[in-house]
């Protein structure tokens, strides 16, 4: 059986979506999760998906994933709507907190998962190698699964979600749970998957790994998408101060720059806050007075915060619950 | 690239299969259904010219008894634990149907049953053979209606691990089977009760399997006639019920948020 992909549309196109949630016992409410979510992710893209706890990204996720079902809306991945079952073939999927069966072991449970792709035993058995290899578990390839710590299982869920080699990725909070070395290697497959063409969705709450990785992203608040687009257009519109380091090769100056909003001492280094507008003349200053400037850096609007302003302007009496 | 409906529901029975094989739980209840088979042995021996009807008696029961537990406590966790510990999600994003899913499942553990079965029927077989000289082949009727009630119980675990906690489906699916096993006592509920409702008595009677049915322990074991169009009638039965059990688990499980 041969699945083919129509080649010309969009990775990923979510139109409309809806999706609220029972809760409560006695009195069941409705709470809702996502609000006419509507975006699009190009082929080729790694599209970061961002947003604070509670904001929908994981529930945008398992609708895709058929997990759980939308209430009104309609999904597209790789030009086949969600109940088409031709584009799982081609689509990886690392769901959040990854449990695995703790019976198996990392080789046993990827050849598991080859087995529903239809792959044949001799290329399920080289992938799971392959794959094992790629996310540093070779070495605890036929080590039963109860023993592996939390990273350990990240790792192997990324791997699971690469078996069939799939034309994209979606990953749940992929850097969770992951130490330093863990966090380089996701990196390393996302942007090896993106110079092989493929396209990644990831959901996160971590600025960093967004800017580093993303082409495009977009932001999520309450169930409701905020902004998509370019990280740094998104962000840098807030940046109005900037950071200047400036070291002293002896005594510091004992008056400070005018323009400065704040200063701090690190030792022998003087960190400043400066209005953009302030930046010459501090600079200026500084180097009439010997010192050595170190660096000028924007001060960019943490994600949380632009988050908080955002939410706020939409919803002042409590940007962080989902509405029931 | 590409995988059949077959092949992803045999795979999906083969992790089953390991599953269950891996499970602590199974080897004790072998452990006791041997002991329990073994022990006939004992009681043949103290009672007089029964020795032989009372190892059968018991190996059978021993199989029925812990076959049954088997199915209903590994049963409840095939699906339920599955949701708990979300080991499902990553499964469903791939070609996966959820209707194959429970197949798998289903076929997975019968198949572990019959395994149990058929080691438990060579040992009580060889047991006879050892110390009475004749294995009575007949035996094997009852075993496979035995198998079948055992199905039975495997379909209605998988459909109350479909719809609610693994204590609770735990707790339903006995109480169904218990209700199977006394089936009678539903039917004369009218004589007993005469103030129950006869709707609620009939719906109760239909409504739940009749596990008696699969129940051909005496007349094997005391030589009496059965058959093959009893066992025939079985068959089908059982096919009817295991239609309509996995058929509604199917149903409740395609709708359901797997949160």
């Amino acid at each position: 059986m041969s699945h083919r992909m129509t080649n010309g549309s969009a990775a990923l196109e979510v139109s409309g979506l809806r999706k609220s949630y029972k809760v409560g016992h006695i009195v069941q409410k409705r709470r809702l999760a996502l609000d006419e979510l509507s975006l699009s992710v190009e082929r080729g893209e790694v599209f970061g998906y961002l947003g604070p706890n509670g904001s929908g990204k994981t529930t945008t996720l398992k609708v895709v994933m058929g997990i759980v079902r939308p209430d009104a809306g309609s999904v597209t991945v790789l030009g086949s709507p969600l109940g088409e079952p031709a584009w799982r073939y081609h689509a990886g999927y690392l769901p959040e907190q990854p449990y695995f069966y703790d019976y198996l072991t990392p080789f046993e449970y990827l050849d598991y998962s080859g087995r529903l792709f239809g792959l044949a035993t001799a290329t399920r058995r080289r992938r799971a190698d392959e794959l094992l290899e790629r996310v540093g578990l070779d070495r605890s390839r036929d080590v039963a699964l109860r023993r592996f710590s939390k990273g350990m299982s990240q790792r192997l869920g990324l791997a699971q979600a690469l078996i069939n080699d799939p034309e994209i990725v979606f990953l749940d909070e992929p850097m969770s749970g992951l130490d330093p070395i863990g966090r380089r290697l996701v990196r390393d497959v996302i942007m090896d998957l993106k110079r092989r063409g493929k396209t990644v969705f990831f959901s996160t709450h971590i600025l960093p790994d967004a800017e580093a990785l993303c082409d495009r992203v977009a932001l999520l608040g309450g169930g409701r998408l905020l902004r998509a687009g370019r990280l740094d257009e998104i962000l840098s519109l807030d940046v109005s101060h900037l950071e200047v380091l400036i070291g002293w090769h002896g005594a510091a100056p004992a008056d400070a720059p005018a323009g400065a909003r704040d200063r701090s001492v690190l030792g022998e280094r003087w960190r400043l806050e400066v209005e953009e507008a302030s930046l010459v003349s501090v600079l200026e200053w500084a180097v009439a007075r010997r010192g050595r400037v170190l660096s000028v850096q924007p001060i960019r609007q943490s994600l949380e915060d632009y988050f908080f302003k955002e939410l706020v302007a939409v919803e002042p009496s409590g940007p962080w619950v989902p509405r029931d | 690239m590409g995988s059949s409906r077959l092949t992803r529901v045999l795979a999906v029975a083969a992790n089953t299969h390991r599953e269950t094989v891996r499970e602590r739980v199974l080897y004790n209840l072998v452990f006791f259904a041997i002991l329990m088979t073994l022990s006939g042995l004992l009681v043949g021996d103290l009672s007089v010219q029964q020795d032989e009807k009372i190892v059968k008696d018991i190996g059978l029961a021993a199989m029925d008894v812990f076959g049954t537990l088997i199915a209903i406590f590994i049963g409840v966790g095939l699906v339920s634990k599955e949701i708990e510990r979300r080991s499902l999600h990553p499964l469903l994003a791939k070609p996966l149907g959820r209707g194959e899913f429970l197949l798998g499942k289903f076929a997975g553990l019968g198949f572990t049953l019959l395994v149990n079965v058929a080691a438990m029927s060579a040992g009580l077989l060889l047991t006879l053979l050892a110390t009475r000289g004749r294995a009575d082949l007949g035996l094997l009727k009852a075993v496979y209606a035995l198998f079948l009630g055992l199905l039975l119980a495997v379909a209605l675990a998988l459909l109350f691990s479909t719809l609610t906690s693994s204590v609770m489906a735990a707790i339903c699916t006995t109480c169904v089977v218990v209700a199977g096993r006394f089936s009678d006592v539903i039917h004369n509920m009218k004589q007993v009760a005469p103030g129950v409702p006869g709707w609620f008595v009939h719906a109760l009677y239909y409504g739940v399997p009749n596990f008696r049915v699969f129940d051909l322990k005496n007349p094997v074991v005391y030589g009496d006639p059965v058959g093959w169009d009893v066992l025939g009638w079985l068959t089908l039965t059982a096919l009817a019920w295991l239609s309509v059990l996995i058929g509604c688990a199917m149903l409740a499980f395609r709708t359901r948020d797997l949160q």
